[in-house]
């Protein structure tokens, strides 16, 4: 399929496709009202232990993401658990303390195996090497793309159905106006643990895919400044559909850091733009009137 | 016994530090209601103007000090109009925020302050693209030796400055007619707009004033490391988090409690479970004080106001 496609745009549009999942994570959390600096703690873990299955225990891919999607999920809900009824102020600096603790308690982390060619496993601040299941089965990164994309597609579908049935009605009801919500029986605090456990499974399927592209993950890698990043897209992108994210990260490292125009000065540009979209576009540029706008268009062309 | 003294000795005096750190983001949060991540992204590009004049032109120590805390406050300025002045548009009509409920005006200058955040941190690096870029010292560090303990003489006197730092504004803002009007603004804005304070202009000079102070807490801090790297924007925005956290946000006092307990904590941390288990403790410490109930039974760190 893309067996055309460069190396270097391979890896661009892979890059892409892994930051837009941890983007809808963000994303996720953004709908029911709540900040989260943290995302990237389930990045992390799911990075780890799609890792750690695939390749200390040879187990076959899909499985190793689905247990990665797994524990980022249990983790996310455990973590929410205290934290969900804190006002957003205080979501915010805990997920921010969550983020940080993780990627401590994994810097701390030894776990090694024998393996043909030497030891493997979580290495402390090392890192994580040699995550070759790939390359074992010679699965070229053009050949890996795509399953990617399959699996960004796959989230987009549902995604965007449930925004139609009740459950996503719920979801936007309780971002808009969490008293409100109540007042029509819908529980929030449930509703944001299961947003919350959703997001910290995407972020995770977002890591285990990043693990296997690079074959090598350290610690360092899920600092805030990722976190941060992937409520950016978000919010620049916009919160009325789950495009939006994708548009965000489409602009980010699609336009501003592909192209070496603005080297140096992407995130002088970006930032700058967050702030300046926060403040008279607050629900990004793909809003839920440009959505709505989009789709009396589309319907109007039918009729 | 001795070796515990002297961990005490240090952990007290890197939490005058952390204090001084903690006191414009509490006074931020005590006057706006509103916690300004992009703190630590600030003082870390007016650290590097300094930076860069001592690199540039050899300017000497008080030059350094004064052109940190100028450009603290204009790259301050320009935060809170971005961030954080009050939008004049209608409340009623508002299309939404990203989030709503009571506190979303909050959390929407959470965001966009952590936008500007990046920002800044970059502007920082694009003016000085070393990692490691030497900073002025205040003197040349000759330990005093107490017996068996040893005080670094410009450590003792910045933490000495932090308590009276502290201590002086939390009196002036208790006791001064300035400080009634800061603290019936930040109280409720609508009852001191009608009582005919200039709300906008108050916020702003407190604004001005957390800038001012974060500059001279970066300069405090540099000058003991006598180095500024990339990370210090996050370093400054955690570590001064945390001991605000801990010592109730937006209360003055507490700033100082917090720091000291976060200084000595890690420093006990360090020596029992090395580099790492400090920092575990410091982010430990700081979900504990949001999540543990004891905090909303009294009610609550974030509702501590002026203090």
């Amino acid at each position: 399929m893309a067996n055309g496609l460069d190396p270097h745009t391979v890896g661009l549009l892979s890059n892409m496709s892994i930051m837009a999942l941890l983007a809808l994570s963000a994303y996720l959390l953004l709908l029911v009202g709540r900040i989260s600096f943290g995302q990237q703690a389930f990045f992390g873990v799911g990075a780890y232990a799609a890792g750690i299955l695939s390749s200390m225990f040879q187990a076959p891919i899909v499985l190793a993401l689905g247990v990665g999607m797994a524990a980022g999920a249990l983790l996310s809900w455990l973590l929410a658990l205290p934290t969900m009824a804190l006002s957003g102020l205080q979501y915010a600096v805990a997920t921010l303390a969550v983020g940080e603790l993780a990627r401590i308690i994994l810097s701390g982390w030894h776990w090694q195996v024998a393996a043909p060619h030497g030891w493997v496993g979580p290495d402390g601040i090392d890192g994580f090497r040699e995550i070759r299941w790939l390359l074992e089965r010679d699965v070229t990164p053009a050949h890996f793309l795509g399953w990617i994309a399959c699996a960004l597609l796959a989230v987009l579908v549902l995604l965007m159905r449930t925004e139609r049935t009740r459950l996503g009605v719920a979801l936007r009801m309780t971002g808009q106006d969490e008293t409100l919500a109540a007042t029509q029986g819908i529980d929030v605090i449930r509703l944001r643990l299961f947003a919350a456990a959703a997001a910290g499974a995407l972020a995770a399927l977002g890591g285990g895919l990043y693990a296997h592209r690079t074959t090598y993950i350290e610690p360092a890698l899920f600092d805030p400044m990722l976190g941060v990043h992937a409520v950016g897209y978000a919010l620049l992108g916009g919160l009325g559909s789950a495009l939006g994210p994708l548009l965000g990260v489409v602009f980010d490292l699609g336009l501003l850091d592909a192209t070496e125009v603005f080297h140096g000065w992407r995130m002088v540009i970006f930032g700058g733009l967050v702030a300046l979209f926060l403040r008279w576009r607050p629900r990004g540029l793909l809003d839920e009137r440009a959505v709505q706008w989009f789709v009396q268009l589309s319907s109007n062309k039918r009729s | 016994m001795t070796q515990a003294l002297q961990l005490l000795i240090d952990g007290v005096l890197s939490g005058g530090s952390y204090a001084l750190v903690a006191l414009g983001l509490s006074l931020t949060f005590g006057s706006l209601r509103r916690l300004n991540l992009a703190y630590g992204a600030t003082a870390m590009l007016a650290a590097y103007v300094g930076a860069w004049l001592h690199a540039q032109y050899q300017a000497p120590v008080w030059l350094v000090a004064l052109a940190v805390v100028a450009s603290a406050i204009l790259t301050g300025a320009y935060v809170e109009r971005l961030c954080f002045a009050s939008p004049r548009v209608d409340p009623t009509q508002s299309r939404g925020l990203p989030v709503a409920g009571a506190d979303g005006q909050e959390v929407v200058a959470l965001a966009s302050s952590f936008a500007i955040w990046m920002q800044l941190e970059q502007l920082a690096v694009n003016l000085l693209p070393r990692h490691l870029n030497t900073f002025p010292s205040l003197a040349a560090a000759q330990d005093w030796q107490l017996g068996e303990l040893s005080v670094r003489p410009d450590r003792l006197l910045i933490g000495l400055a932090a308590v009276a730092l502290t201590l002086g504004l939390a009196a002036w803002i208790e006791r001064s007619r300035a400080g009634l009007s800061w603290r019936a603004t930040a109280e409720l804005r609508i009852a001191a707009h009608l009582v005919g304070m200039p709300v906008a202009r108050l916020q702003a000079v407190g604004f001005a004033c957390a800038c001012a102070l974060s500059g001279l807490a970066a300069f405090a801090v540099l000058s003991l490391d006598g180095q500024v790297t990339p990370m210090f924007g996050m370093w400054m925005l955690l570590k001064g988090l945390v001991a605000a956290m801990l010592g109730g946000l937006g209360s003055i006092r507490g700033a100082l409690w917090g720091g000291l307990v976060l200084g000595v904590a890690e420093s006990f941390s360090q020596e029992l479970w090395g580099a790492q288990g400090r920092e575990l403790c410091t982010y430990g410490l700081l979900l504990m004080v949001l999540v543990l109930p004891w905090q909303r039974l009294r009610r609550g760190p974030l509702n501590a106001g002026f203090a």
